[in-house]
């Protein structure tokens, strides 16, 4: 790189060993993932433990299903940190909106490739989606109206944002300045021009809340609107799917904060007011996350029977018990720990980030709760009780899925600045 | 000029939006028969979607757009 290039903020355009080394092995994961892909493309996804309801004894969705909820869900932060900021004037978190708005992006990208490799034809799914869908139905709201307009909406929204720190790069010499030049698109700085941008941000986190909360409630009514279906057909599933984004969101988030205030050093700009803002915001998601729980298990419960009990026992008693009891383990010592802080206003870093890390634990294992045990133990049809295990090949494709994610994140940080440039960076404005 | 413009995409994807949604896709509500599962258009889906990317283009078209004198 080019000495002009280490004056850029926040090592922009500065490789160094360790980040070539991450990089190459995301290429790595990324390339037993696209084999594992080529395995299950050529062969079909008989090479999956996916196997058909009731007559085969398995499930149709399964691990990839259970990581396009993640995904999807890690979504929900950067929009609501955005439209926060803006609508509600949370000046004190501005430094990690760029980081949650790539988030998104990056999180709706995946999810959309997770729901391509779970189609036995992904290009026939494609185009039939966009030929067939209906606009009433879930599915159109969740794999339509969020990958396409929702991440069309977090794209544009991310590129606003960024054009004043791009306009300010520009200025310096260097092999990305046509890059910046590009971004900022005219962007000189002037009262007008910053106005304007205040204005359109203002409209656009005003239209994209309900886009968020429609995205992920309709993930909801996948699941939730499936009378068929015991364990899914249910009220609570849209606000739960929306509580849970928030949870799993705003725990990678404070993850990743976490990660780059060391690698960049910015104690200064991610503070520990960031972070406890961030625990205290995660806290009364928890919260909330756990009320619905707690409806859901004396709903189930209190006076279930036939296929819903099925359901209910592999739960709580039963096959699935571990991993139910594993969730509710991983939710409830993160809100310990960030409760005890936000009483004795003690914060420690470590504990925030601790929670951050156990709660997207619960996330994921939690959408596997939600996703497979209606489909083995909840068919209304006379089938027996059905099993379904991951086989490596989707464990390989999930792990290359996360790798080009995480890529694109590690890329993006080289080439753009991850939090806001100060103001008194200006320069010549 | 900018300001119509921006004003003209948010009403024109807002349209898109419910014509596509009311008239052009699959009859909303129960279906009776085969064709009721079927768009009234094809690729009606998209016509939505491209609604409600010119929404959010307005606010593109908002803020590059240069401003004439009179504004």
């Amino acid at each position: 790189m080019t000495t002009q290039n280490e004056t850029l903020p926040y090592e922009v355009g500065r490789l160094t060993r360790g980040w070539i080394a991450m990089v190459a092995v995301l290429l790595i994961l990324m390339g037993v993932g696209g084999y594992a892909y080529y395995l299950q493309f050529t062969q079909g996804e008989i090479v999956t433990g996916l196997r058909n309801l009731g007559t085969m004894g398995g499930a149709t969705w399964g691990l990839y299903i259970v990581f396009l909820v993640y995904f999807i869900g890690l979504s929900f932060t950067g929009i609501s940190i955005a439209a926060m900021i803006r609508l509600l004037g949370l000046e004190k978190i501005k430094p990690i909106a760029r980081m949650a708005e790539t988030m998104t992006v990056i999180a709706l990208i995946l999810g959309a490739m997770t729901i391509m490799v779970d189609v036995g034809q992904p290009l026939r799914a494609m185009v039939n989606l966009f030929r067939y869908a209906r606009p009433g139905s879930p599915f159109f709201g969740t794999f339509t109206l969020v990958i396409a307009g929702y991440l069309f909406a977090s794209q544009i929204y991310l590129y606003l944002d960024g054009r004043r720190d791009a306009a300010i790069l520009a200025k310096k010499p260097g092999r990305f300045q046509r890059f910046f030049r590009l971004w900022a698109a005219g962007y000189k700085g002037t009262p007008a021009e910053k106005k304007r941008h205040n204005q359109a941000s203002f409209w656009m986190a005003i239209a994209i809340v309900p886009l968020l909360i429609t995205a992920h409630s309709t993930l909801g009514f996948v699941f939730g609107l499936q009378a068929g279906r015991p364990g899914w057909f249910s009220a609570l599933q849209a606000p739960e799917f929306v509580a849970l984004a928030g949870v799993s969101g705003f725990g990678l988030l404070i993850c990743i904060a976490a990660i780059i205030r060391k690698v960049l050093n910015a104690e200064e700009k991610l503070n520990q007011d960031v972070f406890e803002w961030l625990g205290n915001f995660l806290m009364f998601l928890i919260v909330a996350y756990l009320y619905f729980m707690v409806v859901e298990w004396l709903t189930a419960t209190y006076s279930s029977g036939g296929a819903e009990a099925s359901v209910s026992n592999a739960l709580f008693t039963g096959e699935y018990a571990w991993m139910y009891w594993l969730t509710v383990a991983t939710l409830l010592i993160p809100f310990g720990l960030l409760v005890y802080q936000f009483i004795f206003k003690r914060y420690r870093l470590a504990w925030i980030v601790a929670s951050g890390f156990m709660v997207n634990i619960a996330a994921v294992v939690k959408r596997y709760l939600i996703v497979v045990p209606s489909q083995t133990h909840g068919t209304l049809l006379p089938y027996g009780i059905g099993s379904y295990s991951p086989t490596w090949v989707e464990y390989a494709v999930v792990l290359g899925i996360f790798a080009f994610g995480t890529l694109m994140f590690v890329l993006f940080i080289k080439i753009f600045p991850i939090m806001n440039i100060p103001e008194n960076s200006e320069g010549g404005e | 000029m900018r300001k119509k413009l921006t004003s003209l995409l948010v009403v024109l994807g807002f349209a898109l939006q419910g014509i596509s949604f009311f008239f052009l896709a699959a009859p909303l509500g129960l279906s009776t028969s085969e064709a009721d599962s079927n768009p009234v258009m094809p690729f009606a889906p998209v016509v939505f979607i491209v609604g409600v990317g010119m929404v959010f283009v307005a606010a593109v078209v908002y803020e590059l757009l240069p401003e004439n004198s009179d504004e």
